[in-house]
């Protein structure tokens, strides 16, 4: 009995031995500016001088700042392509994926390496493949005997940025879903073909809402990544054209380097942040469905 | 029975013509990468070979103060040492809050979760504040030690911690292990794919870390190769050739940690919905 718990305290030396260089750790570079981050917005800075108490200011600004309005729309207008793209391209990829008789891990592979590739290289690889007289816009031309100003049009722009992000993440998505599809029973099927149900009827009553889980999962990545979608337009459209592809994180990265106001753009940081939480709790609270397997 | 074999076979080709499809962009990069400059809008197929733009990239961009290589190497240096600390850290504190039974460990384990709630960006600002008061901005630790312990890789050690029965700890404790021998040759290679999701997903998100080395890193010599590839696309856009070599570079690392890794991306997908 002495012997377990004078090794119980042993353990627990141990343990805060461990824990606390960690703390330490995390309050420098967590901590610290978490507290930095609470100054900046409330304050006014210009990286020099002494930050002077502004209370809500740099939040109200907000409401007058018509580059910031121009941003919630342009993110509404990323979010409107992307989330019903992303959304059925992957759930079609998870069902076709679970039809498919050879060359799975081929498949698999092909389209998850577009996941794990660099956002830089993939941008400027996609700004060339699909630059005005670029590869692509020649094959339309040959085929069709037009070319598409992919970048150069606001509304063009956004969907093929989205274009592009959909390329890079429907193999990961797809396969958060067709994870989720294996786990539905295939004795539910079976069941609902005895009683006469079709293939229409089996996806709409059984694997849909059964797949609830995996589709509000996939929804919330999409949603998150959205708010902070930054290499891609900063790389290609520099954020233009008319400032239609300009992204939170654009804003944030030029208004506190290239405007010089590090507290608005701390200000930018936490509304986007809360934006996407609130955006998010909505979306969960609406769709999401407890699921089980009984 | 029989029409759905049909479709099922029709499935199968379309969808792999589609992952051709897919990786079509990276074909068009590696062949244009070795294509004379006038030809890589105009053909698919190369009408001759040419090494010039990885010359261009790894002799003459020292002259234009844009060394690839060393970007190459910083690159390299600066991920490996993030991903090495990140497993090595992880594993340590993911062991102290899951395994030893004590209050401290509990409220940590609680604060990791409440952490992983924040959003990366929301600190970017307030970091470079911190990085600049330290007089670290332009220095290899600027992209290197704030990055070094992982909440997330934290949580993913605590959790494949916590499945390892109790009786492979005492069964060393009797031989007489000491604690750091039962993390690293007990309770470690038994959590391997943690292991290895951790590494791959931490490597792969500093060498494709852009917002940040731009923030910081202003000094050529030390910038990572997905900053001084922007940069000098930037600045040459007209060089294509030479951008399209960098972006193969650029691109190599993480596809053949990928590659060499997937079973374990797999696992990691499948866990990140529990």
């Amino acid at each position: 009995m002495s012997k377990r718990s004078q090794f119980g305290r042993k353990e627990r030396v141990f343990g805060y031995s461990i824990i606390i260089p960690y703390i330490a750790y995390t309050a420098i570079f967590w901590g610290y500016p978490f507290v930095w981050m609470l100054i900046l917005a409330f304050t006014k800075w210009n990286f020099f001088s002494k930050p002077s108490f502004v209370w809500l200011d740099n939040f109200l600004k907000m409401f007058t700042d018509s580059v910031f309005l121009q941003i919630i729309l342009n993110t509404l207008n990323f979010l409107a392509y992307l989330i019903p793209m992303i959304l059925i391209s992957s759930l079609l990829f998870a069902l076709a994926l679970k039809k498919v008789k050879f060359g799975r891990t081929f498949i698999m592979l092909s389209f998850l390496i577009a996941n794990v590739s660099s956002g830089v290289a993939y941008s400027l690889l996609f700004s060339n493949l699909f630059a005005v007289n670029g590869p692509v816009n020649r094959i339309f031309d040959a085929l069709f005997g037009v070319t598409i100003p992919w970048f150069s049009d606001p509304q063009l722009a956004i969907f093929s940025i989205c274009l592009i992000i959909t390329w890079k993440f429907i193999g990961y998505y797809g396969l958060i879903l067709y994870a989720g599809l294996q786990q539905i029973p295939q004795s539910l099927y079976e069941a609902a073909e005895l009683d006469g149900a079709n293939g229409n009827v089996l996806f709409w009553k059984i694997t849909l809402p059964l797949l609830n889980p995996s589709l509000v999962t996939v929804t919330v990545l999409a949603i998150m990544l959205t708010f902070g979608i930054f290499t891609e337009p900063y790389l290609i459209t520099g954020g233009g054209p008319m400032q239609r592809t300009t992204t939170f994180m654009i804003y944030m990265y030029d208004t506190a380097f290239k405007r010089i106001d590090p507290s608005y753009a701390t200000t930018i940081a936490i509304v986007t942040a809360l934006l996407s939480y609130g955006l998010v709790t909505l979306i969960r609270k609406v769709f999401e469905r407890e699921v089980s397997f009984v | 029975m029989k029409k759905q074999e049909i479709g099922a076979y029709i499935i199968t080709f379309l969808l792999i013509f589609l992952a051709i499809v897919w990786i079509y962009p990276y074909i068009w990069l590696f062949i244009s990468s070795f294509k004379p400059a006038e030809d890589i809008y105009t053909t698919f197929w190369p009408k001759s070979l040419t090494l010039d733009h990885y010359k261009f990239i790894f002799i003459m961009a020292n002259r234009f103060e844009r060394p690839f290589v060393r970007a190459f190497f910083n690159s390299l240096f600066i991920s490996t040492t993030v991903t090495f600390s990140v497993i090595i850290t992880s594993a340590l504190v993911g062991y102290a809050i899951s395994r030893i039974k004590f209050k401290a460990g509990r409220t940590l384990f609680n604060f990791t979760i409440w952490q992983m709630l924040f959003p990366g960006f929301m600190f970017m600002i307030p970091l470079f504040v911190l990085i600049r008061n330290f007089n670290w901005l332009n220095t290899y630790q600027a992209l290197i030690v704030p990055s070094l312990t992982s909440a997330w890789g934290i949580f993913m050690f605590a959790q494949a911690f916590k499945t390892i029965p109790e009786d492979y700890v005492d069964a060393a404790r009797m031989d007489g292990a000491n604690d750091f021998w039962i993390i690293f040759r007990v309770m470690f290679p038994l959590a391997g794919s943690t292991a290895s999701i951790v590494g791959l997903f931490t490597f792969i998100g500093i060498w494709d870390n852009f917002l940040w080395p731009l923030m910081v890193m202003k000094d050529y010599n030390k910038m990572p190769l997905s900053v001084l590839l922007a940069s000098f696309n930037h600045e040459y856009a007209s060089y294509i050739g030479p951008i399209l070599a960098g972006s193969v570079i650029q691109t190599i690392p993480m596809v053949v940690i990928f590659l060499l890794l997937r079973r374990y991306f797999l696992q990691g997908i499948s866990m990140s919905l529990r």
